[in-house]
């Protein structure tokens, strides 16, 4: 079966800054796929390709089995949500008029609930809207458009916790009734964990880490306890961070455990705990950075 | 409702597994669908679908084309016999090891045992 | 229905660029220089026209910076986009067009709507039959239009500096042909030769020329 988005070596370069550094992904549709990383690690770069918005200046990129750039028999049926998307001169039911004549499954009847349920005033200038709610119109036109490849960019940048709750549900609920392949970058992970399979970190252009999200979550873990017992365990394995007080440690260690290491640390009186998969992404990128600086030093 | 802990599939398993053993689903009784699944716990389809895989993998559950999903035969019984082995080294090893630290010998471990199941009307013959 | 097809129905949505703006600003200016010949009295061949023309380059502009963006995360291609767009412009010229050649003879069988006002008749320009007017107004806006969308395509690709150097290489081209005209003292030569069929066919090969470039730079816009 055709993956829904396939890249392959896909880079791209402004200037001397390497925004996208030979990425290679694959994703099978129908799934919810985690993009995460920080600030600047090339999410929005990475969307904008897929959607052939922005060009690769290396690599190839595959969207339902064909390369979207220019092509008719593609682009309609994939919906970018972005944060900063420009509108022309309209009101809200203008924007919402436009995506449904672009879009082949648009529901009216999905955006009208939900533009009630984000509680968007359809006559104002779209210019006028605040943040929160520019960023809700962009959910109703990702969710309403049920295009076959939706990518969401930071969809949740100026939504409420309510309007987060209602987006969250929404997109859940109507996933469940007609499955597609959901691409979503944040960098607030926490609140969408439940809702991934999969999990891509990605980390100045690079993907750091390309997981399930129970095996990413697995990636790291925790060891917590007095002090010589966790140096005993840590001892020969990558430690990403090391807290102390009093005879405590806490240290964050790479790689999954063995089997005979749960045992082990029941022995030594630690605790073993895996990482939310927001410290997940935060500790990758350490990770990511601490090789870096090794590979330049070697 | 869900923890950082354990995988989200597995927890979902195990709740549905609590509800057998605990007679709230009794054998022949409809499992909650995956959907209906998903959108109670708010997580992915697929993660709930994995979740009750585990059950039909392990004879728990079993699927009827085309209606859902039904509690197997016998499965209250199979599940309680997996827990009584598990029973050990799930409750009875860290209880024992925790004993121990607090310096209570055999005896005075059983006898807490029993003042315990008489308070709360339980472990009796 | 075909992607440039849908790019013309997006337009439309909310046609404040191709049809609210020309018209609004013909219709001011109309009505301005109208009082103004009924106060000062006496022939007013008024050069306002030029405002509806004006505002073209103005849309062709915008089009290609406001309202491109979200066409493009709507799934249209950027081929269709400038097709789409510039088909629209192209039918509604031909519709303004004739508006003009209409409201010209309308104007001269008024005499000038009775106060000698010639706002449709320019010195120079769109002198002869309506057909010709309906003829030169069509090209000249569809041309006007195009150009426009050559300014806001080479912000869009090349920011501020493209616009400069765009602006810049022009103004010498201008210069350079004022100078030629200017020494042939041939400004009346130039006003005829705009009225004529030929200049017609020449000024739609220009639209079609810039059309091509237009068509050409879309390609690397990137939003």
């Amino acid at each position: 079966m055709t993956p829904a988005i396939s890249l392959t070596g896909l880079s791209r370069r402004y200037g001397d800054q390497l925004a996208i550094d030979d990425v290679t992904l694959q994703i099978d549709g129908p799934s919810i796929t985690g993009l995460i990383g920080r600030n600047g690690a090339g999410k929005t770069t990475l969307l904008r390709i897929i959607a052939a918005q922005e060009f690769a200046t290396a690599g190839t990129v595959r969207v339902l089995g064909s390369s979207p750039v220019e092509n008719e028999a593609i682009l309609p049926n994939v919906a970018l949500v972005r944060e900063d998307q420009a509108f022309p001169q309209f009101r809200v039911r203008h924007a919402l008029e436009a995506a449904s004549l672009f879009y082949p499954h648009w529901s009216a009847e999905l955006a009208e609930e939900l533009v009630a349920s984000f509680e968007l005033p359809p006559n104002r200038w779209v210019e006028r809207l605040s943040r929160g709610m520019r960023s809700a119109l962009g959910a109703v036109i990702g969710l309403a458009a049920r295009a076959e490849v939706t990518l969401f960019d930071e969809p949740y940048a100026g939504l409420d916790a309510v309007a987060r709750r209602v987006f969250y549900d929404r997109l859940l609920a109507d996933y469940a009734e007609h499955p597609r392949t959901v691409l979503v970058s944040t960098h607030l992970i926490d609140e969408v964990s439940a809702l991934l399979e999969r999990v891509v970190i990605l980390d100045r252009g690079r993907i750091v880490l390309d997981a399930g999200a129970d095996e990413a979550r697995s990636a790291f873990t925790r060891v917590s306890g007095a002090v010589e017992a966790v140096e005993e365990f840590v001892a020969g394995r990558a430690v990403l961070e090391r807290r102390r007080i009093a005879s405590q440690e806490s240290a964050v260690v790479a790689g999954g455990l063995h089997d005979g290491d749960r045992p082990w640390a029941r022995e030594l009186r630690l605790t073993l705990e895996p990482l939310s998969l927001q410290q997940v992404m935060v500790q990758a990128s350490a990770r990511a950075a601490q090789q870096s600086k090794e590979r330049e030093q070697a | 409702m869900l923890d950082d802990a354990t995988p989200i599939f597995t927890q979902i398993a195990d709740r549905l597994a609590d509800e057998i053993a605990d007679g709230g689903l009794a054998e022949g009784d409809r499992v909650p669908s995956t959907n209906e699944l998903a959108a109670y716990y708010r997580i992915n389809p697929a993660t709930a679908a994995k979740g009750v895989n585990v059950l039909i993998d392990d004879g728990l559950l079993e699927k009827r084309r085309g209606i859902g999903m039904f509690v197997a035969a016998g499965a209250r019984e199979r599940l309680l016999e997996d827990r009584r082995r598990s029973f050990a080294e799930r409750y009875v090893e860290p209880m024992v090891a925790e004993a121990n630290r607090l310096g209570l010998d055999g005896d005075a471990l059983i006898d807490l045992v029993r003042e315990v199941g008489h308070a709360q009307g339980a472990l009796e013959r | 229905m075909s992607t440039t097809i849908k790019v013309a129905r997006y337009h439309l949505i909310f046609p404040i660029l191709l049809v609210a703006a020309p018209w609004a600003l013909l219709a001011f200016t109309f009505a301005v220089n109208l009082i103004v010949t009924v106060i000062q009295g006496g022939p007013n061949p008024t050069k306002a026209l030029a405002a509806i023309f004006a505002v073209m380059v103005f849309a062709g502009g915008l089009t290609m910076t406001r309202s491109l963006p979200f066409a493009l995360t709507l799934g249209a291609t950027r081929r269709s986009y400038y097709l789409g767009t510039v088909g629209l412009v192209i039918a509604l010229a031909a519709f303004y067009g004739l508006a003009i050649a209409g409201l010209q003879a309308l104007e001269r069988a008024t005499g000038g709507w009775g106060v000698s006002m010639y706002y449709f008749q320019p010195h120079y320009f769109l002198t002869g039959a309506w057909y010709l007017t309906w003829l030169s107004s069509f090209v000249g806006l569809v041309l006007l239009f195009v150009y426009g969308t050559w300014f806001g395509l080479l912000y869009q690709r090349w920011d501020t500096i493209g616009l400069f150097v765009f602006v810049f290489g022009q103004v010498i081209l201008a210069l350079t042909g004022v100078f030629i005209i200017s020494g042939d003292h041939a400004w009346h030569s130039v006003g005829h030769f705009f009225t004529t069929l030929t200049a017609a066919g020449l000024t739609g090969a220009l639209a079609a020329l810039l059309c091509a470039g237009g068509f050409a730079l879309i390609r690397g816009v990137t939003v």
